[in-house]
């Protein structure tokens, strides 16, 4: 088994701390994992990607150049990497934020509105939680066990109404 | 989760791990991106463990400071990227002269200049051999996971001990900010080297003593020992002299304590070189991206090895002749506009011929890259 995924959206919407989420549940699953990051000087506002890998064995080149799994939190994110997803791929798309849609034949579609979700859920900050939801229950690449087990590590300070919220999210993303 | 001790961590996290089981005592740095995450965790570290750090006002300090802590008798270190790195020449240099250990992490970014804060390069190949004035002999070494920024980060500090040097550990800005699974080593099993010290009586002491390997005992200060450090090209008891045969004394044994070792310096890792026709040569980075290219490739049944000095400088010459030996072609990949393939050219000679693959727009390579120019070379 071999998922390179790549999240990109603004800084501010969780990317980059879902892809080390994503790697640190990965490793918990007994995976080998890289991560890492792409984002300009600013801390928000800004782009922000970052290139996930899960495997079972041993990775090579960190680089996603063509993902299997893309998820897209803003519409500028789906312009720049819908077309590099590989054939056989999956694209999951917040679709609160974004409205573009795909025309490729090649790959299959997830649409999530995940910003959606997560007000009902209680937050907008969860909203890159419900996308690794439905990131896990469609490709399998992590066991959902394992990616609750590493919340309450990956964010030890986050207190615990926050961490049960970010469960349900992951829970709920696994619904679409 | 510490089950053996494995961890999901960044390349800079690593790296200064690395250094704290090393034994670091002392840090004096000036953060910048993309190495900022090392100065963050001995900040908060060091103090707890006796050690010191200091935030200086500009690299120009901190490298002096850093010196300063290591001729006080601490394993000193900074951490900076390219414009930092660039600051750093001057004090650098005079670290040289003076034979002083400490290790200066760079974490690479492009340049020049104020370049490509938040974006990855490898274009500080050259400044890391060449980047001070006068002759001298440095020691590079070139992370490509984060295992080895933990690892090498330990030998760093091994090596400047040993040879009271200064070593330069390059990262960048991919690796310093990657994340993978690596497993940090028990206590017991980290070897550690220290500097060798006097034995004799003060009175006998020279702190720049030849010996046959060219490696002089180092007193720290206050502890009875009297010496002087100065940049002058100096004699024996560190004074500044112009006997042309004391100035090629110095001069010898700052070349030769490098290069009579160079077999315990240079280390590299190859990968199917038995038969192959053409050699990749990366390292850093890229090599991990050559390393998935050239298994690509060679599923399409071509003849093609890797071979990955983990030491640049001094170069692993010997070895990557016998890697060459029966190839026609050798490709290096580089994230900068061709630097290491003059030393691979050099070291080739006109037997083997030798083709660059340089990325240089802030992204990292791809292996398809390497892939297409083995694909155009059969």
């Amino acid at each position: 088994m071999y998922q390179g995924i790549i999240v990109a959206g603004f800084g501010g919407q969780g990317v980059i701390s879902m892809g080390i989420m994503l790697a640190y549940a990965g490793m918990v699953d007994n995976k080998h994992v890289t991560f890492f990051p792409a984002y300009g000087a600013e801390m928000r506002g800004g782009t922000a990607n970052c290139s996930v890998i899960v495997s079972t064995d041993e990775v090579d080149s960190p680089v996603v150049g063509q993902p299997d799994s893309l998820l897209v939190m803003n519409e500028p994110s789906f312009a720049k990497f819908e077309p590099t997803i590989r054939p056989g791929g999956r694209l999951f798309i917040n679709t609160s934020l974004v409205s573009s849609k795909s025309k490729r034949k090649d790959i299959q579609v997830i649409d999530v509105p995940a910003n959606k979700v997560a007000e009902e859920i209680g937050t907008l900050k969860i909203a890159n939680m419900v996308m690794a939801g439905a990131l896990i229950k469609h490709t399998g690449a992590i066991a959902r066990d394992a990616i609750i087990k590493s919340l309450g590590i990956v964010y030890s300070r986050a207190k615990p109404e926050m961490l049960k919220m970010n469960e349900t999210a992951i829970k709920r993303g696994g619904e679409f | 989760m510490s089950k053996n001790n494995i961890r999901l961590m960044q390349g800079n996290e690593a790296c200064a791990s690395g250094a704290l089981a090393a034994g670091v005592s002392f840090f004096g740095g000036y953060p910048i991106t993309p190495s900022t995450e090392i100065a963050e965790l001995l900040a908060r570290e060091l103090p707890k463990n006796g050690g010191h750090f200091i935030q200086m006002e500009d690299e120009i300090a901190s490298i002096a400071a850093v010196i300063g802590a290591s001729v006080a008798g601490a394993k000193s270190m900074t951490a900076t990227s390219g414009p930092g790195f660039s600051l750093m020449q001057e004090n650098l240099g005079y670290a040289y002269m003076t034979e002083v250990p400490c290790v200066v992490v760079n974490v690479q970014r492009g340049g020049p200049s104020t370049g490509l804060p938040t974006k990855v390069s490898q274009s500080d190949t050259m400044q890391a051999k060449w980047g001070t004035h006068g002759d001298y002999f440095p020691i590079v070494l070139s992370a490509s996971s984060v295992q080895e920024c933990f690892d090498m980060s330990v030998r760093a500090f091994n090596l400047s001990e040993k040879y009271h040097s200064p070593v330069i550990l390059l990262l960048d800005e991919v690796l310093g900010h990657m994340r993978e699974k690596i497993r940090i080593p028990e206590k017991d099993e980290v070897q550690l080297i220290e500097r060798c010290k006097p034995t004799v009586p003060p009175e006998w002491f020279q702190p720049f003593e030849l010996t046959p390997t060219h490696i002089s005992p180092m007193a720290g200060y206050g502890n009875g020992y009297r010496f002087h450090y100065t940049g002058l090209t100096h004699d024996p008891f560190g004074f500044p002299t112009g006997k042309p045969s004391e100035i090629r004394e110095k001069l010898d044994k700052l070349m030769l304590k490098i290069t009579q070792n160079v077999d315990d310096i240079c280390t590299h890792k190859e990968e199917f070189l038995e038969d192959s026709h053409i050699v990749v040569i990366a390292y850093g980075i890229t090599a991990r991206v050559a390393q998935q290219a050239v298994r690509i490739a060679r599923h399409r049944r071509f003849k093609v090895g890797l071979f990955q000095p983990e030491t640049i400088w001094p170069f692993p010459e010997k070895a990557l002749k016998r890697a060459l030996e029966h190839a026609d072609l050798a490709i290096v990949a580089e994230l900068n506009q061709g630097q290491l393939i003059h030393e691979v050219s050099r070291i080739a000679r006109s037997k083997v011929k030798v083709q660059g693959v340089f990325r240089y727009d802030g992204e990292i390579m791809t292996p398809t890259e390497i892939v297409n120019k083995i694909r155009e070379a059969n």
